[in-house]
């Protein structure tokens, strides 16, 4: 090991520590206060754990709002969103990355110009076009921009991906015979598991915390997603902090598990895909 | 009977002309060498012809077929890639039977055709592993093996041999030479390696900025080149060319024209023309002896003299090349 490697490894441990620990902290916040009975005010000093330790605050929530029906929704949500926006996003990044020249390019271009949209923007337009379609009030308008891949960020990062694998393996392909589809399935998707993991996962984070939406096209409350559930908790007991702080746990709590699940997948590369061909 | 023939093939790519009215044709189970420097279109002429890259002008045939507009796939040829292309997420196996699975043969035999073509290149042992398991060498035999068996119309090898170490590839390019004699099918090879060329193909072309110079037998293309071009591509180290004016010191050169002469030829003598050893290269057997005004000499390595020592040059007429001064076209003595 080199001196300079093994200075960056004596560093490394303790900012990545200190990076933990400034991103536990509101974590931790928020579950010692949930756990504070319900009308309690917030601490007046940062405190490990409440005296007494209560459950209530999340009786209390669930007996507010429906936060059960809510998180039903929003998991039938990301479930309906996850899967098109990874399949879609993968399709457009193949489909860029088999491409050569002006017409790569000019996708290329299209895509980064996309994302520079604020989605604001489209709020209005994007409301006339569900509501002439009859669609407001239903997941669709919620679900419909999976199958544009979600973001062109998710495009552009498997067209990066896609970009990183010999190109030399989809000609040997090409020579026997196979398919762009084939090839995108037996090929090129499993050389880039890791980035449809980490694509799968933003965007269940992406659906999951998406309250605009949902608060623009749903008007029957038994559709609401749980960012509006949130709010309506929000809306009827403005100060009741631990209920509060208790409904955002059981939102948070879910985004945390896909997270523990799925960072296997991308934060351990394979060793036959890291290998590329070479 | 022709086995794959290239006629008047043009490619460009923006302003680069790649391929400048390519001619060149490898005969049933021949082992055709395509030699050239980087860049000089030999790659682009091996993807033309497997159809990665489409011609802008000209015609490829393929065991007698006109394959010019055809899809890659139908061309019934096989490509070993310079980095081997094998996937890294199948086994040895997988890779192997590739193509076979893709064009849906049954089962039962692309196991029996994986286990022959495995046999052939010696890598039996080696079917449930994975590439990144694998020696370059070993590798580079999964490749050829891939390549094998589909019995394709012809193999194009696209400088399959650069990714291995000086020994590894020696190795390589013997067993490559044993390969095609036991399957006699007709191969072409591209490589930047003169010594590849020299000691594998049966015929080898030399390609210089997109166009052909000559093709022929190795013996024929370093004992008779055609042009300035080949001589000095050819061999190691290179020709010696020497201006009229130094040549002369020799014998009378007509004007206008470039005298070319081989350092196995450049002879140490007791008398001739005086000249100043500058510096040795001990090559195994052989010698480098790098004598003043840019000439080298090849000797045996016990006879090399020092450095700095004076020695006699002598050069026979019968081993000197005449070139063109302008065009660098072989002229005759006259």
């Amino acid at each position: 090991m080199r001196a300079g490697e093994r200075s960056w490894g004596g560093w490394r441990q303790p900012a990545a520590i200190a990076v933990a620990v400034a991103f536990l902290l509101p974590f931790w916040y928020l579950a010692s206060g949930s756990l504070r009975e319900p009308g309690a005010p917030p601490p007046r000093a940062p405190e490990l754990l409440p005296r007494p330790l209560s459950v209530e605050s999340y009786d209390r929530a669930f007996e507010l709002v429906d936060l059960g029906r809510y998180t039903v929704n929003s998991l039938a949500v990301a479930a309906l969103t996850v899967p098109p926006a990874v399949l879609f996003a993968s399709w457009a990044g193949f489909a860029i990355f088999l491409l050569t020249g002006r017409a790569r390019a000019v996708l290329i271009g299209l895509s980064f110009a996309a994302l520079m949209v604020p989605a604001t923007a489209l709020l209005v337009p994007r409301f006339a076009i569900f509501r002439a379609l009859g669609l407001t009030d239903t997941w669709a308008p919620l679900v419909a921009p999976a199958l544009l891949g979600l973001s062109p960020f998710y495009v552009l990062l498997f067209y990066w991906s896609f970009r990183r694998l010999p190109r030399e393996l989809f000609e040997a392909a090409r020579l026997e015979g196979m398919a762009p589809l084939a090839a995108w399935r037996r090929l090129a998707m499993p050389l880039v598991r890791p980035v449809t993991v980490a694509v799968g996962l933003l965007a269940f984070i992406a659906s999951w915390g998406n309250f605009l939406d949902p608060l623009i096209y749903l008007f029957d409350s038994d559709l609401y997603t749980l960012p509006l559930g949130l709010r309506s908790l929000a809306v009827l007991d403005r100060t009741n902090y631990p209920i509060l702080l208790a409904a955002a746990v059981v939102s948070t709590a879910p985004v945390v598990l896909v997270f523990a699940v799925a960072q296997r997948f991308f934060l351990h590369e394979d060793r036959g895909a890291g290998w590329l061909g070479r | 009977m022709t086995s794959l023939g290239v006629e008047g093939a043009r490619k460009h790519f923006g302003g680069v002309q790649a391929l400048d009215g390519v001619d060149l044709e490898a005969r049933d189970g021949e082992l055709l060498v395509v030699v050239g420097p980087s860049g000089c279109g030999k790659s682009t002429l091996l993807r033309c012809i497997a159809g990665l890259e489409t011609l802008d002008e000209g015609t490829i045939r393929i065991a007698g077929r006109d394959v010019t507009r055809e899809r890659p796939a139908a061309r019934n040829v096989s490509m070993v890639f310079q980095s081997y292309a094998l996937f890294p997420h199948f086994t040895v196996s997988e890779n192997i039977g590739f193509g076979l699975v893709v064009r849906e043969v049954r089962k039962s035999e692309v196991v029996s055709r994986v286990a022959a073509s495995a046999e052939l290149v010696g890598v039996s042992h080696l079917l449930a592993r994975r590439p990144f398991e694998l020696s370059g060498g070993e590798r580079q035999r999964v490749a050829l093996a891939r390549a094998l068996v589909r019995e394709p119309d012809a193999f194009l090898l696209d400088e399959p041999l650069s990714n291995l170490d000086a020994g590894m590839r020696t190795e390589m390019r013997t067993e490559l030479r044993r390969l095609h004699r036991r399957v006699g099918a007709t191969m072409v090879h591209v490589t930047h390696d003169q010594v590849e060329a020299m000691t594998l193909g049966d015929r080898i072309a030399v390609l210089d900025a997109g166009r052909v110079r000559q093709v022929g037998e190795p013996d024929e293309l370093y004992r008779r080149p055609r042009d300035r071009f080949v001589a000095g591509f050819l061999g190691s180290p290179r020709m010696n060319f020497l201006e009229p004016a130094r040549a002369a010191a020799f014998f009378p050169v007509p004007d206008g024209s470039i005298l070319g002469i081989r350092p196995e030829h450049v002879r140490l003598a007791g008398d001739g023309v005086a000249s100043r050893v500058e510096l040795v290269e001990l090559a195994g057997s052989d010698a480098y002896v790098h004598l003043d005004g840019g000439l080298v000499a090849r000797v045996p390595a016990e006879e090399r003299p020092r450095e700095g020592a004076h020695v006699h040059l002598r050069i026979s007429i019968g081993d000197a090349h005449r070139f063109d001064g302008q065009t660098g076209e072989r002229l005759a003595w006259t």
